[in-house]
């Protein structure tokens, strides 16, 4: 094995083991924190990829904006360190059947697909992920797609300050 | 007299020939790793660079933060410490103050490590908080490049003083930074104490603020030197917007006279994360002591010495991208036509002009750690909504006014110079309304005995809405 496919078997494990401790923590504290390090541990994967771009703005945007909002509200909201043992009801089996049935389904799937197409090599790795690339693609090729996304995003905002506000 | 000279020594011969001398050391260490292995240049620089450089720096920084307080307050400052051993001429050596770092170091180890009960149930993560606290601010230095890229030695390598060189550059600095929150939010919640996660609450929230115009302030220079790479940063400014004579005399295009805006932002913005006075509502002293207040011992001086390493890094970073890096002003390439081509004195010794330029790149980050350390003791700390209104209504605003100016001034003129045009007469239009507006205040306020708000020109001319009356009566103590 190389040192990238150690490294991927490094960061796919504790990315599982930080995501079965989102679900299984009872203290909300504790599983915002396994959020976190899933995040840090995706963020390897995607390097790995040659994603760099992708990895970097992960941390940035979901490990250092979003999860801090999150812990933010934990904290003023000081939920009780151990929340609820929460009864097994029939939603809940159904939800775990229905996470369970897209797993075998992703697996099947992944299984099915050809990996040399995905493969790249050499200096065409070296340039799929950069800021330049990425550059191209978002504000050339798609770049009515990406301002109508960012259109939703301000209408999102927009509709949060007035939820939030109703008297401004 | 003694003591001018005194000064004078140490600003000309001592402080730089040190940072020579560690530049030349950062050369060789990572010459020797790239010998090891490719790529081992890296490894070299942590070790130098970040381990020896930015934490030595940090720590004399602990010592000059209160000797220039005591300076800016009329006291003398930390001067007692001493050896209590040994002949007469030991015991009375005093050396400055600097035996009061070791003295630091030795109380913070020697301390009991206490933990609160109330903390117990979460003893992972409260013995977590400090490293997340002291990690991320550490680790930062990595892009920040602190020398020339030179050829060395007999294999003729190429070594420059940055750890690495990624193409995400600045997004890295972004990304780091803003981990840094966690140390301090999870500090203030699992030490269970009211106060505490009040400080807490309150880095988080503001460190989250900051976080928008910190981005926003650089974008003007991303799009002016089309990069975000650090290193090519620095060495876009080694050209001329304008050239005075034939030689090599000129206007340097450095980031400070391109964005005087985008560096007024991002100095701001960076200062509230490193979370120091006017912007310490995290901490409080003389109301919430902050959110270390259940740390004690080294735990404790991980936290602190996080927020010096901050200062260092926060001004590496300004030195990268807007005083030109480790270059000169002016007059480079004729020094070095001049000592290091065919047949002149250090032909050949390409390692000395690399030192060189690397201490020129440590001196330059010695002036904005003084700049920070005069803007800490001379400001008093903000109210929480003044904080967030500087945020989100004045920088976030200018921000985005400054990207849209900045795009439109490089899409009209590549060659930058309308841009430099514009950014010094902001500056100029800045540094005249500080003086004039600071001046009349001065008179009405003469008790205040900070002579001269100097600082006002260098990042905060935004904060004038502070009240007059509580200007300089605050003098928050060090921990």
């Amino acid at each position: 094995m190389s040192v990238p496919d150690v490294l991927f078997y490094i960061f796919a494990v504790c990315l599982v083991g930080a995501a079965g401790m989102v679900v299984a923590s009872r203290n909300p504290i504790n599983a915002a924190m396994s959020l976190v390090a899933a995040f840090f541990f995706l963020a390897g994967i995607y390097v790995l990829l040659w994603a760099h771009t992708i990895a970097v703005l992960q941390v940035l945007v979901y490990a250092g904006a979003v999860m801090v909002l999150f812990l933010f509200v934990i904290m003023l909201l000081s939920l009780s360190e151990r929340g609820p043992r929460s009864p097994i009801t029939v939603g809940r089996i159904l939800g775990g059947a229905a996470a369970l049935g897209l797993g075998v389904v992703i697996c099947i799937v992944v299984l099915k697909l050809d990996g040399s197409a995905a493969t790249l090599t050499g200096a065409q790795a070296m340039r799929f992920g950069t800021i330049a690339r990425m550059g191209e693609l978002i504000y050339g090729t798609y770049l009515f797609p990406f301002e109508a996304v960012s259109l939703l995003l301000l209408a999102a905002i927009v509709g949060a300050v007035v939820v939030a506000k109703s008297r401004i | 007299m003694k003591r001018i000279l005194m000064v004078l020594f140490w600003m000309v011969l001592v402080i730089p020939g040190a940072f020579f001398g560690i530049s030349a050391a950062a050369y060789w260490v990572a010459y020797f790793f790239e010998g090891l292995f490719r790529g081992g240049a890296g490894v070299g620089n942590i070790l130098v660079l970040v381990l020896a450089a930015v934490m030595i720096v940090a720590t004399l920084l602990t010592l000059a933060e209160r000797k220039w307080s005591a300076a800016m307050q009329d006291r003398v400052g930390p001067n007692r410490a001493h050896i209590e051993a040994g002949p007469t001429f030991i015991q009375k050596m005093r050396l400055g103050g600097l035996l009061h770092i070791p003295a630091d170091v030795l109380k913070m180890l020697w301390k009991e490590d206490f933990m609160p009960a109330g903390a117990r149930s979460n003893r992972f993560l409260f013995n977590l908080a400090p490293m997340l606290a002291f990690a991320p601010v550490f680790v930062l230095f990595c892009v920040v490049p602190a020398g020339p890229m030179i050829t060395l030695g007999e294999q003729a390598r190429k070594i420059a003083l940055i750890v690495s060189n990624p193409d995400f550059g600045l997004l890295y600095v972004f990304a780091i930074a803003s981990l840094a929150v966690y140390g301090t939010s999870l500090a203030g919640w699992s030490s269970n104490n009211k106060f505490a996660l009040l400080g807490g609450v309150r880095a988080s929230s503001q460190m989250i603020s900051y976080e928008v115009a910190l981005g926003l302030g650089l974008v003007g220079m991303m799009m002016t030197f089309s990069t975000v790479r650090l290193f090519d940063m620095t060495e876009a400014q080694t050209q001329y917007l304008w050239k005075f004579t034939d030689g090599d005399f000129g206007l340097p295009a450095w980031g400070i006279f391109l964005q005087p805006v985008g560096f007024l932002l991002f100095f701001a913005a960076a200062f509230a994360e490193t979370k120091r006075a006017p912007f310490d509502v995290p901490e409080g002293e003389s109301e919430i002591i902050g959110y270390f207040v259940e740390y004690s011992g080294m735990r404790f001086g991980l936290f602190m010495i996080s927020e010096f390493v901050e200062v260092v890094v926060l001004a590496a970073i300004c030195t990268a991208i807007f005083f030109g890096g480790w270059h000169l002003p002016f007059g480079e390439k004729a020094l070095y036509a001049e000592l290091f081509t065919q047949g002149k004195v250090f032909y050949g010794h390409q390692w000395i002009w690399g030192a060189f330029l690397g201490s020129i790149f440590w001196l330059k980050v010695l002036a904005l750690c003084w700049v920070q350390l005069l803007i800490r003791w001379t400001f008093p700390r903000f109210r929480y909504d003044q904080i967030q209104t500087l945020g989100w209504k004045m920088l976030l605003p200018a921000g985005l006014v400054n990207v849209f100016v900045t795009g439109a001034l490089v899409l009209w003129d590549p060659s930058l110079r309308w841009l430099a045009v514009l950014g010094i007469a902001v500056l100029v239009a800045i540094v005249a309304l500080a003086t004039l507006g600071t001046g009349g205040e001065e008179a009405a306020h003469a008790h205040d005995g900070h002579g001269g708000h100097g600082a006002d020109a260098h990042g905060h001319d935004a904060h004038a809405s502070v009240p007059a009356h509580v200007s300089g009566a605050i003098a928050p103590s060090t921990h």
